[in-house]
């Protein structure tokens, strides 16, 4: 009983990442002998540089890029540890902080985030890659006219479809609009096809994702989240929330059995296995589609809550950051590596063609062929500027009322609370955890 | 001379008990200070700026947080049958394999053995078999059991974390019990055996009460895990669905973690202490209570 205190929880925590994510810590150097920040060892100055990161899907080619980089600057040892993909990143990163292990780089969403870790970042206004960066991008860790991190990429997601499989249902013409997906989804069952692979044991993809919809739908998603925060705005009621969950039933309607007990690996194995045509999902899943079939043939669909035509959007965002640790003996270290991986070759190369991101910078161009259909179908969006903004960055305690919202609409699609009871919970969440 | 000896005493409690006392500070006694004191703030596990809270933090969970309450049923309830079915297990277990069978020895170790597997990773190991295994299984055969939403519905995640936790708890009873059993005087056995007891006679008059002091035993440390459930509730089920088998200690990570509230969290964690330290002293006073001396 005793051990429900802070060490107890941060061995838990640390017993976690060992043991529950796909990717152990990993040193950059094999015996990860030297440990401290700064330290100089027998021979030699070596600078160990540690990162905490939490995208773990790409944490061999990050593995591979910091190899790079020590190879270039053989006084530098990067140590990357991944935590996240269903582990628990930010309490991760809590515990670290407490067990006075911090790290020197690590992620930030930007936001609610920011405020919370503001005391701990360093200011990187000052740096070269400041004015490289495209607009959308600098608005979450932007604050009081600095910046504090820097995006990793831009990152977009909607209803991943399997185009073999809309060919053989004889759709031909992609669904825009909520009616003609309704078409779609009937047309699908009416072929043997499950329309909609639903992950909704996950709560992201319906606390953070899915929630994001009728924020993103508003018509100016930043003055609503102020309203709620003041009070002058209320989510039951609202329209757009109404029209909303009208999606939600239609992908309950046409939609896999148990979506509760759907995990994310189990979401993107099942509909890239053919399962299903359709599934909520980002272009970060482009890697584990392939890998599971190679001849998939995907593409994006908007998520619609109506029919009006302009429902042709997807939301695109920064999905996180690099920040630096201004309390780190080895910022400027850290800093020159952030530096280069924006700005050199090697990291711009890294960028698009191992990482397979959608570039944050303006002077980083991606050849679609080599990020994949799905980073190519987000960046035709971004060309033609049809794009939502992500908004749970904004929700009051970030993930809080993320995992709150995705309880409430877990228990809406186990049919023990009503539409209204949703929209109710929604509310009182909000109103619990926003800041006085 | 006497004052010598009784120094050298002194000096010698300290040189076998001083490391551990020192270790059992350090890491149990000091944090668990802390954490009293953290209870009565407010603050978000980050900041450097820790404010004083008084009770409110206290006021708050016992009178608005429905979220706590609802995961202390929970845990009530899952502690009640988990404790009830480890043991019994534990113990049937333990009666057969002290019997004379050849393979006694690879089946203790084999009943051990998920014991020995981190509750993480079970929860994991289980997780994809209830999704995947069970649901193939279903398909193949059409059995209604194996086609349930094992983890997708409120009572069955229930249930598969009772499977979960018994499977691996009533090894380890089982060990306690055969230490138990074994250590009964074969004269009694014998002495009964003669007198024409049966069976059943011998088990309800014999072997329980000269076991009881492992049934204290196994009590106790059975009541102690299901109250602390979290890894395997944190990677089997995540509390879900819909937060309906979050338990306690879950809970208290999540609002310390997650919500951003670790003053909060430390109130629920020391509420909480006081509920588990009381129960197991007065089922530990019981059942000292019913133990037979031989």
């Amino acid at each position: 009983m005793n051990k429900w205190i802070k060490p107890g929880l941060a061995l838990t925590v640390a017993a976690a990442l060992a043991a529950g994510c796909s990717t152990a810590p990993d040193s950059g150097q094999g015996g990860g002998s030297t440990n401290n920040g700064g330290s100089s060892g027998g021979g030699g100055t070596k600078t160990t540089i540690k990162m905490f990161q939490f995208k773990v899907e790409f944490a061999d080619q990050l593995k591979k890029l910091v190899e790079e980089y020590q190879k270039e600057n053989p006084n530098v040892i990067i140590q990357v540890e991944s935590v996240g993909g269903g582990a628990d990143y930010g309490a991760a990163l809590k515990a670290k902080f407490q067990g006075n292990d911090k790290p020197d780089i690590f992620n930030n969403g930007g936001y609610n985030e920011l405020d919370l870790w503001m005391e701990n970042l360093e200011d990187l206004s000052d740096q070269p890659w400041v004015k490289d960066l495209v607009d959308a991008a600098k608005e979450p860790m932007t604050k009081n006219g600095k910046i504090y991190g820097q995006p990793l990429n831009l990152e977009g997601y909607g209803f991943i479809y399997n185009k073999d499989l809309f060919a053989k249902a004889g759709i031909t013409e992609p669904p825009k609009t909520i009616s003609q997906l309704e078409e779609a989804a009937k047309k699908l069952q009416a072929a043997g096809i499950t329309p909609f692979e639903n992950g909704y044991g996950e709560w992201w993809v319906l606390g953070n994702h899915f929630a994001n919809l009728p924020f993103a739908n508003q018509k100016d998603p930043n003055a609503f989240i102020a309203g709620l925060n003041s009070g002058s705005e209320k989510i039951p009621g609202n329209p757009v929330f109404d029209q909303w969950v009208k999606l939600f039933d239609l992908q309950l309607q046409y939609g896999n059995k148990n979506p509760l007990q759907t995990d994310y690996k189990t979401q993107v194995t099942e509909f890239a296995t053919g399962k299903a045509a359709m599934t909520q999902q980002g272009n970060w899943t482009q890697t584990q589609i392939t890998q599971t079939n190679p001849d998939i043939k995907v593409g994006f669909l908007p998520m619609p809550i109506s029919d009006d035509p302009s429902q042709d959007k997807l939301p695109v965002g920064v999905p996180n950051n690099w920040v630096v640790n201004k309390n780190s003996p080895v910022k400027e270290e850290a800093k020159k590596f952030l530096n280069w991986l924006a700005t050199s070759e090697t990291g711009k190369r890294y960028m698009v063609e191992e990482f397979k991101f959608i570039p944050a910078f303006k002077s980083v161009t991606a050849d679609e062929q080599k990020v994949g259909p799905l980073a190519a179908d987000i960046m035709k969006y971004v060309k033609d500027n049809k794009t939502m903004t992500w908004n749970w960055f904004k929700f009051p305690g970030g993930e809080a009322s993320s995992k709150k919202f995705a309880d409430a609409m877990q228990a809406y699609i186990a049919k023990k609370q009503t539409k209204e009871q949703m929209l109710t919970n929604f509310q009182q969440a909000w109103d619990s955890l926003k800041t006085k | 001379m006497n004052g010598k000896t009784r120094l050298g005493n002194w000096a010698l409690q300290w040189v076998f008990t001083g490391p551990a006392l020192l270790f059992f500070a350090v890491v149990v006694v000091v944090p668990f200070l802390l954490s009293i004191y953290y209870s009565f703030t407010e603050w978000n596990g980050v900041s450097q700026d820790v404010k004083w809270a008084g009770i409110s933090n206290f006021k708050y969970i016992l009178t608005e947080d429905g979220g706590f309450r609802r995961s202390f049923w929970f845990t009530i309830r899952f502690t009640v049958t988990m404790v009830i079915f480890t043991n019994l297990l534990g113990f049937v277990l333990a009666l057969l394999l002290t019997q004379g069978l050849k393979t006694r020895n690879v089946l203790r170790t084999v009943f051990f053995m998920p014991n020995v597997i981190g509750g993480l990773l079970l929860g994991f190991i289980w997780q994809f078999i209830f999704v995947k295994g069970f649901s193939t299984i279903g398909e193949k055969t059409g059995l209604g059991f194996f086609e349930l939403p094992w983890l997708g519905d409120e009572t069955t995640a229930f249930w598969a974390l009772i499977i979960v936790s018994v499977w691996q708890g009533a090894g380890y009873l089982m060990i306690i019990y055969i230490a138990g059993l074994i250590n009964i005087p074969k004269e009694l056995t014998e002495a009964a055996t003669i007198d024409g007891a049966s069976r059943w006679q011998m088990l309800r008059n014999i072997t329980l009460p000269l076991v009881m002091p492992s049934v204290t035993v196994c009590l106790f440390l059975a009541i102690s895990w299901a109250f602390k459930m979290f890894d395997l509730n944190l990677s089997l089920t995540q509390g879900g669905p819909y937060g309906s088998t979050e338990s306690v200690a879950l809970n208290i990570y999540q609002e310390a973690f997650r919500n951003n509230r670790l003053g909060l969290g430390t109130a629920k964690a020391l509420i909480f202490f006081l509920v588990v330290a009381a129960v197991s002293l007065i089922q530990v006073t019981i059942t000292k209570r019913k133990e037979v001396e031989v």
